[in-house]
């Protein structure tokens, strides 16, 4: 037994040992993430209102196979009678929508589907968030931009779904929960979807023409207009697409560069011919366009080509270019001295619009920007909707042939004065193959031209595949599978 | 083994009474209680007798003297006394115990008798532990039932995936809990990203030597008092403490060789060359067969290349460990220094590590406990770079290391690009450091008798660092003219925990009782940063501001914690009848506002039916019998942090050719978000039988796991391709087996122990409006285990003129002869590799088993360890661009007999330069191996030679490791698995091989 002495020692002991376990007062089960900012703290400041809009503009390549840096090429201009999968295109989703076998369980479809969604629900995001913004936070000015830019971008996207997909589901507000009300969204009709894109567009047709240097790049008012005109040329509503394009050309605030090949060239880039593109730099934050890559030849030593992106023979895409045609070197590239021994490499043609020579061995890193619209594309719209309104009026030739003459070729007027008025959309049609390949444009004008053209087409470039449900890519089966308010487009039924 | 338990001493009091020809006794044990249930019986004849509730017993003496009596008791050492006479007098006998049922097992806060366990624990046998290995968690291979080891890699000092009654989580982590002398620790690698290749093991930096005991915890039972954390399982380990009034010096050497097992047989210089001719041939017929080399080149060229040569080597490793240990009146001390080097197989890469530990145990005053337990290490890993396994398997033999110039052959010449392996592994630095301390300090106050609180602090601090740096001299790092990357990972987490312990006796009953309240918290800093286009390579990373070009920097802080209440009853009437009940709350900051706290109940019986009378008849026999039966909820949390929020991310886009940020949504918040719950039953017998010779654990399970933490799939339309929902379940069954066995005990003795074990997983259900979804080679489906393989099925070889008919089932929009022919399981008449696609095998074995013999004999010692994984599939990645036969790069020996017009092959395709890789059930290989994972041969110096070098022990011993291995799996090694991923277990591909090692060593104690 203890006497009192050391009684009086092991309270002292026992008081130390419970104020040791005490001492530490409870944790928090509050989590407060240093490193990332969670939404309700965020769009409280003109700032982050910017950056909510800037993430719309990366979703046009966010990463990997993206949007505009090769998904587009690999998912949609596959199918068309100008590109083929090439030696290095291994995938077999690629493969099967190169040789038009491609079905709803295609995982590039999945992409072009995901993708653009992702890029809406941020443009929603933006919308909606910004229009809260405390007014002593934010300059009204540029929220009302900040907003138009968002639906411009918004309206790209769903312009791009309803044209591959036809109808889709419409979603206009952020998806904050997880209620079915908010996951299941039934389609809409094509024309629901369109209604909603002109909506968005003449709200951006508010944006400013012009932006400071720091903010170049940005979607402006000439933008808007012109996607505009592209979307009524695609609802083949002429009068509306000539008159927005006419808006455009009238504005002033465009020219075609002398040159072909400043379209593509580095130094020049946001030129006065380019109304809007995707902005790329090499060497800067993995922000390189890799469609150089995937189309350049692997032989040349140092090269580093992956040649996953090759022409179609058969299409004869190469041999519609006339000699005396500038845009051929630009376009195509059949020599390349390898950088490692100094020798001359000759091969077929290579699409050769991205390459940059700043970057040889690593494509990855080419700088070049990738065109969505450009002031020459506005010349024909309102070429072709002129044609489809009035025939082939003096206007309709001096349009199409503003993009000629630039390119040193004979103006049409001068060599085919008297074009009925179905020759002269051949000849609109065949103007935009050679002027806009590689753009991301010949899948959707095939399709314009309606299904026993696209077929036909494709037959003739060797692409026996070829249907009239081609005409729409089939809806991911996932996203039947995951929506049960959704359903498959009726000609990939059952095909 | 458990020397915490002193040797205990019998009394052994006999009287007789010559009269009625009878002996009569009083059995006690050490401290004076008598010893009620023992049997004594008198041997040769069928008599015996048991000790009433004093001890006493009387046994009719039916046989002439001498006779011998024999005394067992369930927990002490059967003894035998010789009776000359009946003398009346008392005998003294001392017993010695090292019966395994008194062997103390370290269970969640606490410790208990393994006699008295209610709950399904092993402990790892003690000549396991005596391996030289770079991490713990290694030793648990084949050494325990219901617990499956596999190597994530064979880079030194890499990881292993655990996994203990089966995986049960889809998504969230699988691994065990470990509590490190009383510090619970989640084994995960964090990196900063700076390297590439196999992440290395934090266990890794915890001394395999410094340890005393390893306990795991399985059943709900036991585990559940882990809450949130107890669900895979929970893995105690116990280091050594000093021992008072026994000061010891211990020097310990290891010094070994390890070897690969066997090299891939691939195609050599000629071989390869005609496979190149083949291939562009068939894709170029008009330009002849010979379009690589002329076949006067070909016969002019050797062997070429053996890369695999180039690369591996027989790599030495070594372990050095000095320790002290004693203690002196109320202070008891274990200090420890060791250093263990392990070269790689694999050229340039090893691990190192240097650790120290010290243990302190003191008793100031009668009253109060108090002790400490501290570990620093530091380690150090050159790591493979990834992709070297896979480049020095397909890198063709006709490339040479070096250019003619001696400058690196830069890359594979062909249209494959990947760079030279051997360059990357001489050139490119890949290594990490990491710094560790990690330390426990308790103080035990004994408030009222038997009542104690105790208070535990713990720290556990990780330094990181990585550097890498790729020089302009190799392909990788040619294009940015050299490139460093350095990088910092700090983690520090610390632990409080306060609980009070309650011991009683109340007659019969037995009461002991522990209550608590812990936290704990963790938070880990990662900062990265690196440069490119360097003018010169000599300052590598450590200089990156030579650099022209910037890496955009990264950072970030990450935190979590734990606030738990838990309480635990064991309850026993007469050591006969125990009862557990433990119940855990779980506060956990990564679950959603509205699910915070989770909580965690068990309960457990078990009956000790040989202490029953009635067993007493049998009791010769079968000396123990027990059966248990538990039932209880444990949770898991590992899903990271900050899963429920709605957090944003940053993204750059450019304006003006200038960087702007973005911010974009990481997904959509989840407040509901909670626990991952699983519910386990076990039954279990343990049967003693012959004294306790032979020993038998059997153990049957059932566990749900429910609620699982998944990333549901969830339309796109919403902006997000998931959300991580709790939803779905997984299910476990198994059955355990353990059996030890004393088959010699003398002059020589000899046990056995066999482990066996098998699981029996399921997909219950899962997110989502399908049965179903497809992960990559995988599968996860409902009524199919996880690591499902699907794939296509092979079906023959297209010969010549079968195009047409057969042409659709090859896959190829123009089919010719040659091509491999596939199953058309969609039934569409052709085949496409998406629609026609099955279940072609399952990573999860039928049954494991380890099986360990040991053996002494005079001064000398034998363990021989077998281990054995049956029924399970491999997915050889490896072997699918081996397959590939496009003489882009090199291929496996196969491809000799590929399809050619004269040898119209019906199982290897053609030569092709453009193939589409498909994944078949060509690569899904039988995995299962038995292997002489351990074979000790140790000879300890007689004791007078020993002393006149005043040495108090001295032992030599050689140890090999995977000496022998029988398996039909054509990879490097079966015993691997990519990954801790549940749900794509199995998968060979690129994986560093694990090696054979035999080793030699030394142990002196002084």
């Amino acid at each position: 037994m203890y006497n009192h002495t050391s009684k009086n020692y092991m309270k002292k002991i026992l008081s130390i040992v419970i104020a040791t376990g005490l001492l530490f007062s409870c944790v928090s089960l509050e989590e407060d993430p240093q490193s990332f900012v969670t939404s309700d703290q965020f769009y409280k400041n003109g700032d982050q209102a910017t950056a909510a809009v800037n993430a719309i503009y990366r979703k046009l390549y966010e990463s990997g196979q993206s949007l505009y840096n090769s998904l587009f090429q690999i998912g949609v201009e596959m199918a068309t009678d100008d590109y083929a999968a090439g030696p290095r295109a291994r995938n077999a989703n690629v493969r099967a929508i190169s040789g038009l076998t491609h079905d709803p369980l295609n995982d590039r479809m999945e992409q072009l589907w995901k993708q653009s969604y992702d890029a809406i629900n941020v443009a929603n995001i933006a919308i909606d968030r910004i229009a809260l913004i405390n007014p002593s936070e934010i300059n009204e000015v540029l929220r009302t931009r900040l907003i138009n830019e968002a639906k411009f971008l918004r309206a790209l996207n769903y312009f791009n779904l309803v044209r591959w997909f036809g109808g889709v589901p419409i979603v206009l507000h952020e998806t904050a929960s997880l209620s079915p009300e908010n996951l299941y969204v039934e389609k809409a009709s094509e024309d629901a979807v369109y209604q909603q894109i002109i909506q968005d567009l003449t709200d951006a047709e508010n944006l400013p023409a012009t932006y400071s240097s720091a903010n170049v790049g940005r979607a402006t008012s000439g933008a808007a207009k012109s996607l505009l005109s592209k979307v009524y040329l695609t609802r083949e509503e002429w009068l509306k697409a000539a008159n927005k394009s006419k808006e455009v050309i009238d504005s002033q605030t465009y020219e075609l560069f002398e040159d072909f090949a400043d379209v593509f060239n580095v130094a020049t880039k946001n030129g006065k011919e380019h109304i809007f593109s995707a902005q790329f730099k090499g060497f800067f934050n993995y922000q390189g366009n890799s469609l150089a890559s995937r189309s350049a030849p692997f032989e040349p030593p140092g090269i580093n080509g992956d040649y996953a992106d090759m022409i179609n023979k058969p299409g004869k895409l190469y041999e519609s270019f006339s000699a005396n045609d500038e845009r051929k070197a630009v376009t195509f590239v059949t020599q390349m001295i390898s950088p490692v021994n100094g020798l001359l490499y000759t091969f077929e043609p290579h699409l050769h619009k991205y390459y940059d020579y700043a970057a040889v061995g690593s494509q990855g890193n080419s700088s070049k920007n990738l065109p969505i619209i450009r002031y020459a594309e506005v010349l024909l719209i309102y070429s072709e909707a002129l044609n489809e309104l009035n025939g082939p009026t003096p206007e309709a030739y001096w349009a199409i042939d503003e993009v000629r003459s630039r390119a040193g070729i004979e103006k049409l007027a001068d060599i085919s004065p008297a074009l009925t008025k179905s020759e002269f959309r051949d000849a609109v049609f065949q103007e935009r193959r050679k002027e806009l390949v590689f753009e991301y444009q010949r899948w959707f004008d095939l399709v314009r031209r309606g299904a026993d053209y696209y077929v036909a087409t494709l037959k003739a470039a060797g692409k026996a595949n070829a249907a009239p449900r081609h005409l729409h890519f089939p809806t991911p089966q996932r996203e039947i599978n995951l929506n049960p308010k959704l359903t498959q487009h009726p000609d990939w039924v059952n095909f | 083994m458990k020397k915490l338990l002193p040797i205990l001493l019998f009394t052994l009091i006999i009287g007789s009474a010559l009269a009625q020809q009878a002996v009569k006794g009083l059995i006690k044990d050490e401290s004076g209680q008598p010893l009620p249930g023992a049997t004594i019986s008198l041997k040769g004849t069928s008599a015996y007798a048991i000790t009433d509730v004093e001890g006493k017993f009387t046994i009719a003496a039916t046989k002439e003297l001498p006779f011998t009596l024999q005394v067992n008791s369930v927990g002490y050492k059967t003894q035998e006394i010789e009776i000359y006479e009946l003398s009346g007098e008392p005998a003294e006998v001392f017993l010695k115990n090292d019966n395994i049922l008194d062997e103390i097992v370290v269970v969640g806060y606490g410790t208990q008798k393994k006699s008295e366990l209610t709950g399904a624990i092993s402990s790892v046998p003690e000549a396991v532990l005596k391996q030289p290995i770079s991490s713990i968690d290694r030793a648990l291979q084949g050494a325990i039932a219901g617990v499956q080891v596999t190597q994530t890699s064979g880079q030194p000092g890499g990881g292993v995936s655990i996994r203990i009654r089966g995986g049960s989580s889809i998504q969230g982590g699988n691994e065990p809990l470990y509590v490190i002398d009383g510090f619970p620790v989640y084994n995960a690698a964090s990196t900063s990203g700076a390297i590439s290749g196999a992440t290395i093991n934090p266990l890794s930096s915890i001394n395999p030597s410094d340890i005393e005991s390893i306990d795991i915890l399985k059943d709900a039972s036991a585990t559940a008092i882990y809450g949130s954390r107890g669900a895979n399982g929970v893995i105690i380990i116990t280091t050594k403490k000093g021992k008072a009034d026994q000061t010891s010096i211990n020097y310990e050497a290891t010094y070994g060789v390890q070897t690969l097992r066997k090299k891939i047989d691939l195609l050599n210089a000629k071989q390869f060359a005609s496979l190149r001719n083949d291939a562009l041939f068939d894709s170029n017929p008009a330009g002849g067969q010979f379009q690589y080399l002329t076949q006067e080149e070909i016969d002019q060229l050797g062997s070429g290349t053996d890369w695999q040569d180039e690369a591996f080597q027989s790599a030495p490793t070594q372990n050095h460990q000095l320790s002290l240990s004693g203690g002196s009146g109320k202070t008891r001390y274990a200090v420890s220094g060791s250093y263990f080097n392990q070269d790689g197989i694999i050229k340039n890469t090893d691990f190192e590590r240097l650790s120290t530990r010290i243990n302190l145990d003191s008793r100031p005053t009668e009253r109060l406990n108090v002790g400490l337990s501290l570990t620093a290490s530091n380690t150090k890993a050159n790591v493979a770079p990834s992709g070297i396994v896979s480049a020095l398997l397909t890198m063709p033999p006709t490339a040479t290391v070096y250019e003619e110039d001696g400058s690196y052959t830069l890359r594979n010449p062909f249209e494959n690009i990947f760079s030279n392996p051997i360059a990357s592994l001489n050139e490119q630095i890949n290594k990490t450091s990491t710094n560790r301390v990690l330390g426990t300090v308790f103080g035990e106050y004994a408030l009222l008798d038997g009542l104690t609180f105790k208070v535990l602090l713990g720290t556990d601090i990780n330094t990181s660092k990585e550097d890498n740096y790729i020089p302009s001299t190799i392909f990788e790092g040619a294009t940015n003219q050299g490139s460093a990357s350095t990088g910092f990972v700090n983690s520090s987490s610390w632990l409080n925990e306060n609980t009070l312990n309650y011991t009683k006796d109340f007659g019969k009953h037995s009461i002991n009782a522990v209550a608590g309240f812990t936290q704990q918290e963790y938070t880990r800093d990662i900062v990265r940063t690196g440069a490119t286009n360097f003018v010169t390579d000599d300052v590598t990373y450590n200089s990156l501001q030579d650099g022209a070009v910037t890496t955009r920097p990264y950072s970030n802080n990450t935190k979590w914690a734990l606030l738990s209440y838990l309480g635990r009853v064991n309850y026993n009437f007469n050591k006969t009848y125990f009862l557990t009940a433990s119940l855990r709350s779980d506060g956990s900051s990564r679950f959603g506002k509205n699910n915070k706290w989770g909580y965690f109940p068990s309960a457990a019986v078990s009956w000790k039916v040989s202490n029953e009378d009635f067993f007493r008849p049998a009791s010769r026999i079968v000396t123990n019998l027990k059966l248990r039966a538990s039932y209880g909820a444990t949770g898991n949390q590992e899903i990271g942090e900050y899963q429920s929020l709605a957090t944003l991310r940053s993204l750059t886009y450019l304006f003006g050719g200038a960087l702007v940020t973005g911010f974009t949504p990481n997904g959509i918040s989840n407040s509901d978000l909670g626990w991952e719950t699983t519910n386990q039953f076990d039954a279990g017998i343990d049967l003693g039988i012959l004294n306790n010779r032979i020993g038998i654990t059997v153990d049957a399970y059932y566990k749900k796991t429910k609620d699982l933490l998944l990333n549901v799939e969830i339309p796109w339309t919403s902006g997000q391709a998931t959300s991580l929902q709790n939803f779905g379940s997984v299910e476990n069954r198994g059955l355990e087996l353990g059996i030890n066995t004393i088959n010699l005990e003398g002059k020589v003795n000899w046990n056995t122990s066999i482990n066996f074990s098998l699981n029996r997983n399921k997909v219950v259900s899962i997110g989502g409006f399908s049965d179903s979804y497809i992960s990559g080679n995988y599968i996860v489906k409902v009524g199919e285990p996880l690591g499902t393989f699907f794939g296509t099925v092979t079906n023959g070889i297209l010969q010549t003129g079968e195009e047409a008919t057969l042409g659709a089932y090859t896959g190829n929009a123009t089919p010719k002869a040659g091509d491999r022919l596939y199953k058309d399981i969609s039934g569409d008449d052709k085949f496409t590799t998406a629609l026609d696609r099955t279940i072609i095998g399952n990573a999860q074995p039928d049954f494991i088993f380890g099986f360990t013999n040991n053996l002494t004999w005079k001064g000398f010692d034998l363990s021989i360890f077998f281990q054995g994984i049956i029924g399970n599939q491999i997915l050889n990645g490896n072997k699918q661009t081996l397959e590939l036969f496009n003489g882009q790069q090199n291929a496996s020996t196969s491809a000799l007999d590929r399809w050619t017009p004269t040898n119209p092959s019906t199982t290897i395709p053609r030569a092709k330069l453009d193939p589409a890789p498909v994944f078949s059930d060509r690569l899904i290989e039988d995995g299962s191996f038995i292997r002489l994972k351990g074979l000790t041969l140790g000879f300890t110096l007689p004791k007078p030679l020993v002393e006149r070098a005043r040495l108090t022990n001295l032992r030599v011993f050689i140890i090999g490791q995977n000496l022998l291995t029988w398996t039909k799996y054509t990879g490097f090694d079966p015993e691997i698995t990519s990954g801790n991923n549940t749900v794509s277990q199995g998968t060979d591909a690129g994986i560093y091989p694990v090696s054979r090692t035999i080793s030699g060593g030394l142990s002196v104690t002084f």
